[in-house]
């Protein structure tokens, strides 16, 4: 087994110390606890107040569009900022790419408008 | 780089840049018709000048093929030849049979998006077979995929095309961590990202104490990636829901073009970079050697027995096609075991694999089409629903019948030719010794089960009364469609040989280079 392996071995028996650390205290609690099941014990925790409705409700799918919209143009930013700083050194054909890529990304954001997706209803 | 460098790679990319304007084109063209036209003419207009666009890409590609240059970008990151450019032209026609087949029926309202996604998907076909390297191979992959499971789930009314849909976003994900996993150790443990390159340090390895065992480990992840996208058991459980619950365009190209694209990846993966870890699964178990091949071998045995078996039982012709692609997979990858005792693969393996994965893109095509045009006039697409349905509409039926029979692999249909040259190449690996005929004989059994299943969906069509006489209309470019495919299924099968010595003489599907 070369160093390299032997690495991982080491990550392994983390794993394993890990799982054995994290799993011994809540096996011994199943088996030493006494089992006294009631209405109030089985309900779900929220915060201590008393939880009120089902979980499964419906929220606005637009946050997500918003965000999705948001992200492209924020990692846009990021390519972008260092193709400007280093623009004389890459040179033209960069510039070319980049154009290429912004107007890609534009083209998004005309569907996106015309589709309505930043209207908020 | 410079301007002058570009020029000559354009006309290479020539087919990915047009595919990509093309997709980018029809999401414009949606955001300025939405509120012009109305569904059905933006889903007929949208969809013409899609095929208009694929057809000028077959044109471009027919035009690399017979120009026969190669080119090769950044180790391997894209390869152009025409070997290339054919298995391009096969999963093009695929895509344009689907489109072919949405043409009159929205089944989405979405018009523009929808096809934007199937053209993305192609494009990400395209890189994916002309990829040569690890990391293009993954990001090509997620292109081809993530349309694949909009496109899955795109009926959203309907309760089941959302669960298939999600089943395949979830699976999918999945496999594309078991293969992203894999592909970090491959790459970890040898430093090389080209699938030469990939090679050579394998071949180097051999005198210098072998690969070692994470290598082998980051393999078997990878397989278990690539056993996810060509559906083999038991990696195959996505398929039945996601074909079933996806409108048939769409099951059509996750059946035909998508799986034509994982074939050539897996090949290009196991036959070309990993060949000199196989090992080998000659005759008796305990005369195998560590690689591979056991482990694809473990596959091949189970996608023919699930695959086959399960097939029987189905009730729901969409359920059954899934249940045939994993039998076809299983098919395929006995092809993969085709290597003697020293690890050479017979060469006919490579060819056979492509032979075999652009008949049955082609076939699987032409059967979806065919169920289309059945499904016209049918409540739904269960057996139920398409009895009697050769009284109804005589012309899909007949085609669909061609169709089923080269799947089952009657001559003179090109699927008989597929599978002998498959089998043929897995018996040539080890003549001497009859190392593969375990396998082989095995493949020859399920396939006998085979015939008698898809001969049973014919029966239905052509045996089984009619509840309902009134006739199934089939639109006209359906029916070019359908004689079109029937027609190169029929080629590909008149014309075995030379299909195979073309493929060859191309190069093989493991054409790769520095």
């Amino acid at each position: 087994m070369s160093t390299y392996e032997h690495g991982y071995l080491i990550v392994g028996c983390l794993m394993l110390v890990a799982l054995v650390v994290a799993s011994t205290p809540l096996l011994l609690a199943a088996c030493l606890r006494p089992r006294k099941p009631s209405a109030i014990k089985q309900a779900t925790y929220e915060c201590g107040i008393e939880s009120k409705g089902d979980s499964w409700i419906q929220f606005k799918a637009q946050y997500y569009l918003y965000a999705l919209a948001f992200v492209i143009f924020d990692l846009e930013t990021i390519f972008l900022i260092p193709c400007a700083v280093a623009l004389n050194q890459v040179g033209f054909f960069a510039f070319l790419e980049m154009t290429v890529f912004v107007g890609v990304l534009l083209l998004g954001l005309v569907w996106e408008w015309s589709k309505g997706v930043l209207e908020w209803r | 780089m410079n301007l002058s460098d570009l020029l000559p790679l354009l006309r290479f990319l020539a087919p990915e840049i047009l595919l990509s304007a093309l997709a980018l084109g029809a999401l414009l063209g949606e955001a300025a018709l939405s509120r012009l036209l109305g569904v059905e003419k933006r889903q007929n207009l949208l969809g013409w000048l899609a095929l208009l666009g694929l057809g000028a890409c077959l044109v471009i590609l027919g035009d690399q093929a017979a120009r026969g240059e190669t080119l090769a970008l950044g180790r391997g990151a894209f390869v152009a030849s025409p070997f290339n450019a054919l298995l391009k032209t096969a999963a093009t026609l695929a895509v344009m049979a689907s489109v072919t087949m949405g043409l009159r029926a929205p089944f989405v309202r979405h018009v523009g998006e929808n096809y934007a996604l199937v053209l993305f998907s192609l494009l990400g076909m395209f890189f994916l077979l002309s990829a040569e390297s690890l990391l293009m191979i993954f990001v090509a992959l997620e292109l081809t995929s993530l349309p694949l499971y909009a496109l899955a789930a795109s009926q959203k009314g309907a309760r089941r095309s959302i669960e298939g849909g999600l089943k395949y976003l979830l699976f999918g994900g999945l496999s594309a961590a078991f293969l992203l996993f894999g592909i970090s150790y491959v790459y970890g443990m040898s430093g090389q990202g080209s699938l030469a390159g990939l090679r050579d340090w394998l071949v180097a390895q051999r005198t210098a104490g072998g690969p070692g065992f994470l290598f082998l480990t980051g393999v078997c992840l990878m397989i278990v990636g690539l056993g996810f996208k060509i559906a083999a058991a038991p990696f195959h459980l996505w398929a039945p829901d996601a074909y079933e619950g996806a409108p048939l365009p769409a099951a059509a190209i996750l059946a035909s073009a998508s799986k034509l694209a994982g074939i050539v990846v897996a090949a290009r993966l196991l036959l070309g970079a990993f060949l000199p870890v196989a090992g080998n699964v000659l005759g008796s178990p305990l005369s195998w050697h560590a690689g591979w091949s056991p482990a694809v071998a473990a596959l091949a045995v189970a996608s023919l027995t699930v695959g086959n078996l399960a097939a029987l039982a189905q009730r729901n012709a969409k359920r059954f096609m899934a249940y045939s692609s994993v039998a076809h997979a299983g098919n395929v990858l006995v092809a993969f075991l085709a290597l003697d005792a020293s690890g050479r693969p017979a060469a006919l393996a490579a060819p056979a694999i492509a032979y075999y994965a652009v008949i049955y893109a082609l076939t699987n095509a032409g059967v979806f089409a065919a169920i289309h045009a059945l499904a016209w006039g049918a409540r739904g697409d269960d057996f139920a629903d398409f009895r009697g349905a050769a009284r109804r509409a005589p012309f899909p039926a007949f085609f669909l019948l061609i169709f089923l029979l080269s799947l089952a692999g009657v001559p003179p249909m090109a699927g008989f030719f597929g599978k002998l040259f498959l089998f043929m190449a897995a018996l040539q690996a080890d003549a001497t010794h009859w190392g593969l005929a375990w396998l082989v004989a095995y493949a020859l059994a399920m396939n006998v089960v085979a015939l008698g299943y898809y001969l049973r969906f014919a029966r239905v069509l052509w045996v089984e009364p009619a509840e309902d006489l009134r006739p199934i209309s089939t639109p006209l470019e359906l029916r070019v469609a359908l004689v079109a495919l029937a027609l190169l299924v029929l080629g590909l099968g008149v014309f075995p040989s030379s299909c195979l010595a073309a493929f060859r003489t191309m190069g093989g599907v493991l054409l790769l280079r520095g």
